[in-house]
């Protein structure tokens, strides 16, 4: 067993604290072009996801990767999450998992 | 279906520890005082959780997460390594805390056939024992089962802090909250529970609100009888008027009746299911 390699759920303001380790979001797809997705994330912010994505990619996607920038993964993981999804709830996680719950996850 | 082997039958109901789970989740409106949950049925935890648990005793007892005994867990992540052998198929499960070993014991067609489905990099949800094996804790899986709608990983997560947090209160052996705002800290941190997946959460809630709110249940039904009106009738209130009117159980009215009437609060009066305050108008 192994945890020594965990994933921070981030939305676009977390993003920002966790340049550097593993962190995972889910995105809604703006645009995709070249190995460039530009998605919009749970709290309403842009984020760059760069890296191979599958293909077809749905309109909501989880991306598992390192933070190179404040506002971009590079993606290891992609995940497609379906065209509908609480965003609302994800980004909620998010606060939880990175606040007050966070030894539960960290 | 109905086969001899202690795990599988369970397994067609995906429900895994079939009988706890139907006893202590849903119902939890069961008189017994929750202050010790040991039919727990299947906990939602995260890897790191399970790799902070303790053991009590010997390698063959439960687990203690969140000082709560724990047999069976639920998990939900993501599938890698997996191996399939003839007795059994080995996969590491990955939820983003951590990563645990897995093993699925191939008894029937049916184990075969549902494991066949699982690839790796596959969300899964994952229900099975904790084990530990030569000091490595690992799950022997009774049930996995592919994830098709991704609130269910977002909702997992969120069930175990919502887990977490109900055995940290019970341990306290009072909630710190008031019984009656029991719903709202709750809506707070976990507001939105309720447009994913309403029936499990809620009725987790209300479940708390009654195992832990038995003082105030009682409060309840006393204070209505007390009222001018419930006084002013003579043959007392019916026990099914106070349960639709106090929008409670049955059953928790029966046992806080009981409980008053034990206090010599009130007494039943024309039948046992009628009652009346003791405390003149």
């Amino acid at each position: 067993m192994d945890t020594s390699n965990p994933a921070v759920f981030v939305n676009a303001e977390l993003l920002r604290l966790y340049v550097g380790p593993r962190v995972r979001a889910v995105i809604q797809v703006l645009r995709s072009d070249g190995g460039v997705v530009t998605g919009q994330s749970t709290d309403d912010n842009q984020i760059l996801v760069k890296g191979s994505p599958p293909s077809p990619l749905s309109k909501f996607v989880e991306v598992v990767g390192i933070a190179d920038s404040e506002k971009s993964i590079h993606a290891e993981i992609w995940t497609n999450f379906g065209d509908t999804f609480e965003t609302h709830t994800y980004n909620q996680l998010c606060q939880l998992a990175n606040g007050e719950f966070k030894h539960l996850f960290l | 279906m109905f086969s001899s082997s202690q795990f599988e039958s369970n397994s067609a109901f995906s429900g895994g520890g079939f009988t706890f789970s139907h006893q202590s989740q849903p119902s939890d409106s069961d008189p017994s005082p929750a202050k010790s949950r040991e039919t727990q049925g299947l906990v939602p935890v995260t890897v790191k959780q399970i790799s902070e648990a303790s053991q009590s005793g010997d390698e063959k007892s439960t687990f203690v997460i969140n000082g709560v005994d724990v047999a069976n867990v639920t998990l939900v992540g993501m599938v890698f390594d997996k191996l399939g052998r003839n007795t059994d198929v080995g996969f590491n499960l990955d939820d983003g805390t951590g990563r645990i070993g897995c093993r699925r014991w191939i008894n029937e067609n049916f184990d075969t056939i549902e494991m066949e489905k699982i690839l790796d990099g596959m969300y899964v949800r994952v229900n099975g024992h904790l084990k530990s094996f030569k000091g490595v804790k690992q799950v022997v899986a009774f049930s996995v089962r592919p994830v098709t709608n991704f609130d269910e990983v977002a909702f997992h997560f969120i069930d175990c802090i919502h887990n977490h947090l109900q055995s940290k209160s019970q341990l306290q052996g009072v909630t710190p909250i008031q019984p009656q705002s029991v719903d709202m800290s709750f809506n707070t941190p976990v507001k939105n529970e309720s447009t994913g997946y309403q029936t499990a959460p809620s009725t987790q809630l209300s479940g708390q609100f009654s195992s832990d709110g038995l003082k105030s249940c009682d409060q309840l039904v006393l204070d209505y009888l007390q009222q001018p009106s419930s006084i002013g009738q003579e043959k007392g209130i019916h026990r099914d008027e106070l349960s639709q009117h106090l929008k409670l159980p049955v059953d928790k009215i029966m046992y806080s009746i009981r409980a008053l009437e034990e206090e010599g609060l009130i007494y039943s009066t024309i039948d046992e299911f009628h009652y009346k305050s003791t405390a003149c108008g």
